[in-house]
């Protein structure tokens, strides 16, 4: 494992790659403590203090998770890749409404990298619509609702449009860094630069609970958040192979095919995108209840306080239930978005492929899409187990709704770690293998 | 200092909005989600012309001057406030 490293150092072509991702990625923490300007950044130290704050609630959560804590400290990296995410999941959704969207997808790399462009033009729409909401939140001092210190003094318009345009402008700057890393470094730039922020935010989470439960609840959670990585690699890695039978054909004097391999499906194809998009929808309910709570003191209406008990507490059951259920959608929604299989049985049907005991053609499709909707299953079932893990663990260890093991964090890591490390082994291997030869 | 805050406020804006125009200018990489947290491989043509290695130049020079802009717009509102109490 170590003398590998040392290898991948010592090789010119991926040591200038790791050493541009990490380089990178340096920048891109140290955005997230560049206070945005106009902001008091002791008053928002003080804010942050939970002694003064006391629980945070959980909208912000997820954004300040994937912004690693930038969003609460209010810096110039405050929105993180939030606005890329939703802009990369609703170009992915129109696909299925709007059919111009599915015929770019189609014409291959041309029309994808035209959809990429639609998708950064909806970045910065998102992020200028972030700022603006960020900015009014913070103004309103919704942000900090127990904390009355000025985080913004100034509040004249001129002030809060540069802050406005600022975000903006650290959003689209953030959307470069992770298109330049998949570009020159190594790995898939957005999802590094995610893994960044929700691994930075560890220690502070882990030295929370230590000081707060002592070592251990310390030790608990650590064994806890172990065994959970382990389940999640053992999972993310297994895969249900489809044999294909490639038949003999002569192409000029060169025979072609004639073998076998197989089509890989994975139990658990849709990666973490389920629990996200299921963890942003749950939050929409808790929103629009802030927004309908009357501020002049007359009675709340039923259902907003009825949302208020069911809907915004990690803890309660009904929470955990829709929790669930939509990870469950979810997961065959998008299985369904991104692996077709009349697509897949009609490729094999041009290259001569076949899977054995099966007509090609539509019996094909058939059978792929049975064998997957079958996979499925345990599939979806497992990410909204893996995602529950926090939400229990806080009624079990009485910790904080941040568990830092919790399913999200940990899904993304593991998911973003194995194909990190794959992508630097490929290479490696490349390299030794011509070593070797020459 | 109030002359230089209010120079550096309006430099930010404008570097702010150029910096926004020239990402936009680039071309995008990054395939989207299909193949963030464990999609395939995907190792596009990386054709840099001159074009793109230009716009990549005055990208990096307008992000540096953007961020030195913040920090010296922080630091101004820092030694104000700690001269005020």
């Amino acid at each position: 494992m170590l003398s590998a490293i040392g290898r991948a150092f010592r090789t010119p072509d991926l040591r200038r790659k790791l050493l541009f991702t990490l380089g990178i990625i340096t920048i891109f923490r140290l955005g997230a403590f560049i206070p945005a300007p106009g902001v008091n950044y002791a008053n928002v130290r003080q804010c942050l203090d939970p002694s003064v704050t006391g629980e945070q609630t959980g909208i912000y959560q997820l954004m300040n998770l994937f912004s690693g804590g930038a969003l609460l400290q209010v810096s110039i990296f405050a929105l993180g890749i939030m606005p890329y995410i939703t802009a990369s999941i609703i170009v992915q959704l129109l696909r299925v409404v709007i059919p111009r969207f599915q015929e770019l997808y189609e014409e291959g790399a041309a029309g994808q990298s035209k959809l990429t462009q639609y998708t950064r033009y909806l970045t910065i729409a998102l992020g200028l619509l972030n700022a603006t909401t960020l900015v009014s939140l913070v103004r309103s001092g919704q942000l900090f609702p127990n904390c009355q210190l000025p985080i913004i003094p100034d509040q004249s318009i001129i002030t809060t449009l540069l802050v406005v345009i600022t975000l903006t402008a650290g959003t689209g700057l953030i959307m470069w860094l992770g298109e330049l890393v998949t570009e020159k470094g190594i790995g898939n730039g957005m999802s590094l630069l995610i893994f960044t922020s929700i691994v930075a935010a560890f220690p502070t989470a882990l030295g929370a609970i230590w000081t707060s439960k002592g070592p251990g609840t310390f030790f608990v959670v650590l064994a806890i958040g172990l065994v959970t990585t382990a389940l999640v690699i053992f999972v993310e890695q297994s895969q249900r192979r489809v044999p294909v039978q490639y038949a003999k054909r002569m192409i000029g004097r060169r025979t072609v095919g004639g073998t076998s391999t197989y089509i890989p499906i994975k139990v658990n194809m849709a990666g973490v995108i389920p629990v996200i998009f299921a963890s942003s929808m749950l939050y929409l309910p808790a929103l629009v209840a802030q927004f309908n709570t009357p501020t002049d003191g007359s009675p709340i209406p039923g259902w907003v306080e009825w949302i208020n008990n069911n809907l915004t507490r990690g803890d309660h059951p009904i929470y955990m239930a829709i929790y669930f259920a939509m990870i469950i959608f979810f997961t065959y929604f998008y299985v369904a978005i991104t692996f077709n299989p009349e697509e897949v049985s009609d490729n094999m049907k041009k290259y001569g492929g076949f899977i054995p005991g099966i007509r090609a053609g539509k019996p094909t499709a058939d059978y792929l899409q049975y064998v997957l909707s079958r996979i499925t299953l345990p599939g979806a079932l497992y990410l909204g187990i893996v995602a529950l893990i926090p939400l229990v663990a806080l009624v079990l260890v009485n910790a904080n709704q941040n568990f830092p093991f919790g399913g999200t964090s940990i899904l993304i890591m593991v998911g973003v770690g194995l194909e990190t490390v794959k992508q630097i082994d490929a290479q490696l291997q490349q390299r030794h293998y011509e070593g070797l030869l020459r | 200092m109030e002359v230089l805050t209010i120079i550096l406020q309006i430099l930010l804006g404008i570097t702010s909005l150029l910096l926004t125009l020239l990402i936009l200018m680039h071309k995008g990489r990054g395939g989207g989600l299909s193949d963030m947290f464990g999609g395939g491989m995907s190792s596009g043509l990386a054709s840099s012309g001159v074009a793109e290695r230009n716009l990549n130049r005055f990208t990096i020079i307008l992000g540096l001057t953007w961020g030195i802009v913040i920090i010296a717009l922080g630091l101004i509102m820092r030694l104000t406030s700690v001269g005020d109490s």
